[in-house]
């Protein structure tokens, strides 16, 4: 009876060690194998089918979204690093004059609240007092010339920029005030809430306060309080779904990504040019180029079943800040051989001369209108794809 | 490991000789050259009787947590360390001290007298602020003065501010090479102590024993950070530092990614299945050989193996839940990300593993010692997914931290490391105040768990091989099922809305 208790004894304990021992050793001898990975469903395509158009061409606005890294991280830092509330860093046109990381959405916003979006040059001037670093701010904006299949021509703005003083001189430099007042220009694509490209929201309003705008689902509160308190007389458009088809040929697409200083998602632009390829046009591209590139890989048909172009900021480097993980993607980046590459803004040039270096077709610019590179495309330069 | 009735919450490390020289309450002055250390000889009792002694210290804790956090680390407190890599360095060189102090050097310069008499509060602020203090002296003194400016220049972040990098960035890569120093000390100082039994200078009196140990893991800590993370910060930097770094690091087929942070995943890992051995499993199964050098040896690289194989699956279980990786993104899909992310989920297991051992009496112990081992393990695993599931449906709301898994801002292993440490400092340097208290240990539990060292309660017989058999197939089995789960798991939960 003893021995037979022993035995079960044991045996339980054999069982035990068995149970810890047998599945270590099959996490460690099958989980990282060829054979593992074998069995992983493999994604399929579902080329979904959302036309194509003639021709793209994009005019850079304007891509020095800043222009100083030193003070834009300086004043990040001091506030407390990359996750603190963007509201709060107190930059125009959110600032209050408390100093760093004292500001906030009301109190900035008390200041010119009343101003916007019809006398913009009285607004930054109230806040160049109130704010740090006021002579920093640029801002991201492009014009999107869309050619039809018909040979019609739509043009869509992607993102307002930040300074109203800059970005209102840069529409101006590229006609872009006239088009909004003759209501030429027919959709607004803020690609996410960052300061860069949503606050110079007013200066939009400012020429069309009715156009179409279009949002991610991400938007915090006080963002979707600025696009009213912008003077914006429509219902935007707020995706919540991946994909939504604006024309044939041309879809924006959306991202849920978390971004640094309390923003949430991005959506970013794609188009099927015909006979040419997909090309992939971005604001910031926090969802990273090539997570855009396998998406599009997976969800959508496009002509030659190609990546024909990208433009935008691919967001690699843009504080000049490097990490190795950037390295896997200027390594990756080849393997999806695009024909064209139009980069900038928070690309960053040691990104922009490290893809030169690898022979990737990076299109140069023409380093005009304080863009600082003709590494890649600066303000006022175009390309069409 | 054996529990009193009272419950013991921690169990010592087990360094002392065979021969135990003194008595309870004797020989005050001659404590501190027995070679018993001060956790070993104390045991802790609770307070009160039931769970009150757990609730009540979890309640303190959780509010100094909150509270040093606040102050500390969090972006919207007063200090603002979470820059992460600021904080995250600073985390990781206590959770470093701490071992030092109480496992390596025995607390040593105080004397066991101060130990024994001192309340919890002051002793754990003055342990705490000693800490600190050594802490702040090594990373200014050591790190960035003198390896900075006499050796590698990317551990001194004003000499890469005065080549061109923004001060935010310079200060960032700095404390990223200083903590990457710390993340690998944090396996191999504890490992030596729990693995090696602090051979073969376990015999020596401190502070000779701390100063050898803390010397040998800090060369072999420096030997592992040149081979596994300074091609990581080589490459930091345009161009390639070819000429002082393996470039592209040797790592990048396998990996899949040229970022350190392969490394990251596995001597993360292997911190945590350190103190899960000396914890939750108590040394078992190596506690069964007799043979001091092969149990040590076989100790040492199997906590190695055993961490590999947890590493490896960990990277998998991400690929069945969110696809496989695509090389070149960011976040979620990146490869680089998902061994950083490796880390993160194994710190989140050492959590439950500390507090199962710290303040619930290293439960179960009615059981054969496999048996409890298999429970703890099983059991903790489940209450570490259950931590990862609230962390990241809930941080962002309380610790300024980013909604998401894969922020680049996003350090559960920082908060995590602050609790962490916070539990050490209550148990280690506060005796558990003050759910719990400390009473020195009888002459006969000393010798009792020096008797543990090598377990005998498990012996070979037919049944136990049939045991072990079935037990192993039931282990592959279960390994199986977890595989053939995860992919439906990511197709329907969603934790982060």
């Amino acid at each position: 009876m003893k021995e037979n208790n022993m035995s079960r004894r044991d045996f339980v304990k054999g069982v035990a060690t068995g149970v810890c021992a047998g599945a270590f050793a099959s996490m460690g001898l099958y989980s990282y194998t060829g054979a593992a990975y074998d069995r992983l469903p493999k994604s399929e395509r579902k080329f979904h089918d959302f036309g194509a158009v003639r021709s793209v061409k994009v005019v850079n606005i304007s891509e020095t979204s800043w222009f100083s890294n030193a003070d834009l991280i300086g004043d990040i830092h001091a506030a407390g690093g990359l996750l603190v509330n963007q509201y709060t860093l107190n930059w125009a046109p959110f600032a209050n004059g408390k100093g760093t990381a004292k500001g906030s959405y009301d109190s900035g916003l008390a200041s010119i609240k009343d101003l916007i979006p019809h006398d913009l040059e009285k607004a930054w001037d109230i806040q160049r007092k109130l704010a740090l670093h006021p002579e920093n701010p640029g801002g991201f904006s492009c014009l999107l010339e869309v050619e039809a299949l018909d040979g019609t021509k739509h043009n869509y703005l992607l993102d307002s920029g930040w300074s109203y003083e800059w970005m209102d001189k840069s529409f101006k430099r590229e006609g872009i005030d006239k088009m909004l007042e003759a209501r030429q220009i027919e959709g607004l694509f803020i690609s996410h809430e960052h300061w860069d490209h949503f606050w110079g929201l007013p200066v939009t309003m400012k020429y069309d306060n009715r156009i179409p705008l279009y949002i991610h689902d991400g938007f915090y509160k006080e963002g979707l309080q600025y696009i009213k308190d912008s003077g914006y007389k429509g219902t935007p458009f707020i995706q919540k779904e991946p994909l939504h088809q604006v024309m044939p040929g041309m879809a924006v697409v959306k991202f849920d990504v978390p971004i640094i200083n309390r923003v949430f998602g991005e959506t970013s632009l794609a188009f099927n040019v015909k006979d040419k390829g997909l090309v992939l046009i971005s604001g910031c591209c926090h969802q990273g180029i090539l997570q855009m590139a396998d998406f599009a890989y997976t969800d959508l048909k496009y002509d030659n079943d190609k990546f024909y172009g990208i433009y935008g900021g691919l967001h690699i480097s843009p504080f000049e800040d490097w990490d190795p993980k950037y390295d896997d993607l200027v390594i990756s980046l080849g393997k999806w051989n695009f024909d064209r590459i139009g980069c900038n803004h928070c690309t960053g040039h040691l990104t922009a001369r490290k893809f030169i270096e690898r022979g990737y077709p990076v299109v140069r610019g023409s380093a005009r209108f304080r863009s600082s590179s003709p590494d890649y495309l600066g303000n006022g330069d175009t390309i069409t794809f | 490991m054996r529990q009193t009735a009272e419950g013991v919450p921690g169990r010592p490390p087990s360094l002392a000789p065979t021969q135990v020289p003194f008595s309870a309450g004797e020989f005050l002055m001659d404590k501190d050259s027995t070679g018993i250390l001060y956790l070993e000889s104390r045991r802790l009792v609770k307070r009160w009787s039931g769970p009150w002694p757990a609730l009540v210290n979890t309640l303190v804790m959780a509010v100094f947590f909150y509270i040093t956090w606040w102050i500390f680390q969090d972006p919207r407190g007063v200090f603002r360390l979470y820059t992460p890599y600021v904080g995250y360095m600073v985390c990781r060189w206590m959770l470093i001290l701490f071992i030092w102090l109480a496992y390596i050097f025995d607390f040593w310069p105080f004397k066991r007298s101060w130990l024994e008499r001192t309340h919890p509060v002051v002793k754990g602020t003055v342990l705490t602020l000693v800490s600190v203090a050594a802490m702040f002296v090594l990373i200014k003194g050591f790190f960035i003065e003198l390896l900075g400016n006499y050796g590698i220049a990317y551990f001194n972040p004003s000499r890469l501010e005065e080549m061109g990098i923004t001060e935010f960035y310079a200060l960032e890569y700095a404390t990223e090479a200083i903590m990457m120093f710390a993340a690998i000390a944090s396996w191999l100082s504890p490992s030596w102590v729990v693995a090696c039994e602090g051979a073969p200078w376990n015999k020596l009196k401190q502070p000779a024993k701390g100063l050898t140990i803390m010397v040998v893991t800090f060369f072999l800590s420096m030997v592992v950070y040149f081979v596994t993370m300074h091609s990581h910060m080589a490459i930091l930097f345009y161009p390639w530092q070819q000429y002082t770094a393996i470039t592209p690091p040797y790592w990048e087929t396998f990996a899949n990614t040229v970022s350190g942070n392969f490394h990251i995943a596995w001597i993360m890992c292997c911190t945590v299945v350190v103190w899960q051995f000396e914890t939750i499993w108590e040394r078992y199964p190596f506690n069964l050989i007799k043979t001091d050098w092969l149990r040590r040896t076989a100790s040492f690289f199997g906590i190695i193996l055993i961490a590999l194989a947890l590493c490896f699956f960990l990277y998998y279980a991400q690929d069945l839940v969110w696809g496989e990786t695509v090389r070149g993104t960011r976040r979620l899909a990146a490869p680089d990300w998902r061994w950083l992310h490796v880390g993160e989920m194994a710190i989140f297991w050492l959590v439950p593993t500390l507090f199962l051992n710290f303040y619930c009496g290293n439960w179960p112990n009615n059981f054969s010692r496999p048996v409890r081992v298999c429970i703890r393990t099983f059991l903790t695993a489940a209450l570490a997914v259950l931590v990862y599931v609230v962390y990241y449906k809930t941080s962002h709301l309380f610790l300024g931290t980013q909604k998401g898994f894969s922020h680049p801002q996003q350090f559960p292993m920082i908060p995590m490391i602050w609790l962490i440490n916070i539990f050490l400092i209550n148990v280690w340097f506060m005796d558990g105040w003050p759910g719990w208290k400390a009473v020195p240990r009888t002459a006969e539990e000393l010798q009792e768990v020096e008797d543990e060292k090598v377990a005998s309660d498990v012996r070979w017989s037919p049944a136990l091989a049939k045991g072990l058999a079935v037990g192993i197939a039931c282990g592959v089995g279960l390994y199986a099922v977890v595989v053939g789960v995860l992919p439906w798991i990511g197709q329907t939960v969603q934790i982060i809305k």
